[in-house]
């Protein structure tokens, strides 16, 4: 008996590895491969989260949906679903400076955030959306969190050798390039907005892989669930300290991150309840910490992109320049 | 005479690569010296050594004595050397007068001497003073660029191209400017594009390739030396 | 009679709120236009002025508008001292990489708030604020305040922009850098100096906030996006703007009311902010940096 729950905990936070590793490959191909900030992880996340809930969970008489359809079809669903809200947002944040589209998708998050708690109709609002269906959902315990482990393992894996083969061809490269240079880039006839809203399109759905996966882990999904800044932090802090266009950094970034918060958590569940907000706050205070530490001194991440050292120190070199659009 | 600005041996580059290869050169007070040579030969590279804007790997500058490599801009203009870059070389968001003040940011105190020399080198300016500096003309903006640098009196003028893409009107007066600001006792190291003519009204010339001075000597000297002419200045 | 219900459930509110929002819009259009990146903390920077102003009045008393100057102080070196520990060390490198340090130390100065002072909305005064009647518009003595403070604030920076050495440095700076550094302007004073304005401004939204509405941790962080859309409605480097762009957004969102329910007055700036950005990217008064 203590054996197997010896073995649960390691396969539960397995399962969440997983699921990061979704998003944090996701946010590689924005960030890591086009260079595109974006700011709004959660929002993707939550609309993934909420797309599969609602078409696959059973019928409820006050909210639409409970269409109870099969679950690949809800995470199909889902990552159609965020790839095509990601289309407008890109659409109008692209053509300006990076700033841009971190402040939209921040205000995006903040609308899905809205949305989510004040429709009941369609999300259920504070009491959220549950039985939605689990795969494997009958076995006993134990095998079943070990069967769901390997399904969003399998997910994980064919979604990264999928975008490690993207990442190699010629499409990989000229998003490399138009990120390195953009205006040499520009100045080969390549269109560049178009490039970027294909990255940053396809970042998104797999970000609504994502949040689907999780739904289905959790039969539902709550409004807390998504709490907007921490789970985009957490998934920033995993692509670059693992490596900002190594999807092998990322996934290894995901591991080290993911491991380190939740034993955090355990630890900070041995405090005396008297502090126990302080304790979650300082949690949070570190990883905003994290970040900084990341960024100042391992910037490039632990595994680096090949080249990518060559980047970093030309752009130490050269004089600032912002670009002008 | 004795040189005030010394250049030994300069080496460096923006990034890993050298531009500059060992570049010597000198100025002494109240001297017009041009430096050309054709494109990339390192001609601005050399203006942004001396003024701490370059990675400088070998080499040193000294100024009246004193070595000054390395030193940062604002230090170096302390000491008495203003530049003059190529673009980008007034506010064009503010006044003429502020441009000015902006010029003498290291000095404190009443300023009204320093403008009104700084007018009197450049009476085109006078109508102008309180016009946002963005709606000038090509020539009046490299006359403003030259009084900003002016402002603080300094003892090294370094002008960069400060010709280029000037009517020839302009050019004769931008060089006219230059001897009366010479004969008031300032040394200018100058960069140009237009070798013959920059040679033609300077006191002394170096000619640069491939980021090593060439040859060097007054500047009727020169225009003379015919294999100077036919490599370098088009026969 | 209908003017007047206008007016004082709609106009006085947006108006309040929009000179809040225009405060902390100039803090942004600075850092832009001298720094070169978005400040993504300066919502919880607002925050933190806000509650520290609150530590100040609990441990001194008689009136909290006493402490904000003190506390203006404290956020203005704090902001320096910021700027020192996260973001210097960026500054050759591409600007993107600090607007995303700025996000985490927003996410640091909002945990430190939380840790400190605790999650539940509290006030520098408890009790009702009775508003007086003008001419039949009802307006509350710290709406007067805050409208007068914010008025003499943006005064005294555009005269300080305008009038003194340092202030027109900070412009020379943010019209071109490498020309300022060549003409002995010490870009890293002209740094710091920002910084402490930006503090201070920061500071005095985040407190006018607090004084006509509540305090609470995440009170900073829900004005960003309307303090962000005021900066870039008004053309991001242009003070001016953001003070037009701050009373535009803040009546709009007072407004929206008549039309959205209000769980979704916080979106209404976003959507301001998106039409902007798809009708007219350099804003009203000509953005100078885009």
């Amino acid at each position: 008996m203590d054996i197997i729950s010896a073995f649960n905990y390691p396969v539960y936070l397995a399962i969440f590895i997983c699921i990061y590793g979704c998003l944090a490959i996701g946010l590689n191909v924005q960030w890591g491969f086009a260079g595109l900030f974006n700011a709004g992880i959660a929002g993707f996340f939550a609309v993934g989260a909420y797309t599969t809930s609602i078409l696959t969970s059973s019928d409820l008489p006050d909210r639409l949906g409970g269409f109870d359809l099969p679950v690949p079809v809800g995470i199909l669903g889902a990552m159609i679903l965020s790839g095509i809200v990601a289309w407008p947002v890109g659409k109008i944040c692209l053509r300006f400076r990076g700033d841009y589209l971190a402040i939209v998708t921040i205000g995006f998050a903040e609308v899905v955030r809205l949305v989510v708690r004040s429709e009941h109709w369609l999300t259920g609002s504070t009491s959220g959306i549950s039985n939605v269906p689990r795969p494997f959902g009958n076995l006993p315990y134990t095998q079943a969190q070990i069967a769901y482990l390997a399904l969003t393992g399998g997910i994980l894996f064919v979604a990264y050798l999928l975008i490690e083969c993207q990442s190699v061809s010629p499409w990989g490269r000229i998003m490399r390039a138009i990120r390195d240079n953009e205006g040499a880039a520009a100045a080969m006839g390549k269109n560049i907005p178009f490039r970027r809203l294909q990255a940053f399109i396809l970042g998104a759905t797999l970000m609504g892989l994502g949040g689907a996966l999780y739904a289905h882990l959790n039969r539902g999904v709550t409004p807390d669930a998504i709490d907007p800044m921490i789970a985009s932090f957490l998934i920033w802090i995993m692509v670059i300290l693992g490596g900002s266009g190594n999807n092998r950094g990322v996934l290894l970034g995901v591991m080290i991150v993911w491991i380190i918060w939740s034993a955090s958590e355990l630890m900070t569940d041995q405090l005396p309840t008297e502090i126990a907000l302080q304790a979650k706050y300082g949690r949070i205070f570190l990883i905003g910490l994290m970040l900084q530490i990341v960024l100042r001194f391992r910037p490039e991440g632990l595994l680096p992109e090949p080249l990518s050292e060559l980047r970093i120190r030309e752009n130490k070199d050269s004089p600032p320049r912002d670009t002008v659009s | 005479m004795t040189a005030i600005l010394t250049i030994k041996d300069i080496r460096g580059g923006y990034t890993e690569a050298d531009i500059l290869n060992g570049i010597s050169m000198e100025v002494s007070r109240g001297e017009i010296v041009a430096i050309v040579g054709p494109n990339g030969a390192g001609k601005s590279t050399v203006m942004k050594a001396v003024f701490g804007l370059l990675k400088i790997r070998g080499g040193s500058i000294d100024f009246l004595g004193t070595d000054i490599t390395g030193w940062s801009p604002n230090h170096i203009v302390q000491a008495g050397i203003c530049y003059v870059p190529q673009v980008e070389n007034i506010f064009t968001e503010m006044t003429v007068q502020e441009n000015l003040e902006m010029g003498a940011f290291l000095r404190r105190g009443d300023l009204s001497a320093a403008y009104d020399r700084i007018y009197g080198l450049f009476p085109d300016l006078v109508s102008k003073r309180q016009v946002v500096s963005g709606s000038l003309s090509g020539g009046q903006r490299q006359m403003l660029a030259m009084g900003r640098a002016l402002m603080l009196d300094p003892k090294v003028l370094l002008l960069d191209e400060p010709t280029a893409g000037l009517s020839p009107k302009y050019m004769e007066q931008i060089f006219q400017i230059s001897r009366n600001i010479r004969d008031t006792g300032v040394a200018i190291l100058l960069v140009e594009q237009h070798a013959k003519q920059a040679l033609a009204f300077s006191d002394r010339g170096y000619i640069l390739v491939a980021g090593t001075n060439r040859h060097h000597g007054t500047g009727q000297d020169l225009l003379t030396d015919h294999s100077v002419a036919e490599m370098f200045l088009g026969g | 009679m209908m003017f007047l219900d206008l007016a004082n459930f709609y106009l006085i509110p947006g108006i309040v709120m929009g000179s809040i929002y225009a405060i902390g819009a100039i803090g942004i259009t600075l850092v832009f236009s001298i720094m070169r990146h978005t400040n993504l903390a300066h919502g919880d920077m607002a925050t933190f002025g806000a509650f520290s102003a609150l530590a100040l009045f609990s441990a001194i008393g008689i009136s909290p508008y006493l402490v904000l100057p003190l506390a203006t102080v404290i956020v203005g070196f704090l902001s320096i001292v910021i700027d020192w520990i996260f973001y210097e060390h960026l500054r050759n490198k591409p600007k993107i990489l600090t607007t995303i340090s700025s996000l985490g130390v927003g996410l640091m100065l909002r945990s430190v708030v939380q840790i400190i002072w605790g999650v539940n909305t509290t006030a520098y005064v408890t009790g009702i604020n009775k508003p007086y009647k003008i001419l039949g518009l009802k307006v509350k003595s710290t709406e007067i305040i805050t409208l007068g403070v914010s008025a003499a604030l943006v005064i005294i920076l555009i005269l300080f922009l305008n009038r003194n050495r340092w202030g027109k440095a900070m412009r020379a700076m943010s019209n071109s850098p490498d020309l300022a550094l060549i003409s002995g302007i010490d870009n890293r004073k002209v740094v710091a100096l920002t910084w402490f304005v930006v503090g201070v401004l920061c500071c005095c939204a985040g407190f006018f906030l607090g004084i006509n509405t509540e305090l609470k941790s995440m009170m900073g962080w829900n004005i960003l996006l309307p303090t962000i859309a005021a900066a870039i409605l008004g053309g991001i480097g242009r003070i001016e703007g953001a003070l037009v762009g701050g009373l535009i957004i803040g009546l709009i969102e007072e407004m929206s009311l008549m039309v959205i329910p209000a769980e979704y007055k916080a979106a209404s700036s976003f959507v301001v902010l998106l039409l902007v950005l798809l009708l007219r990217p350099t804003g009203f008064f000509r953005s100078k940096i885009i």
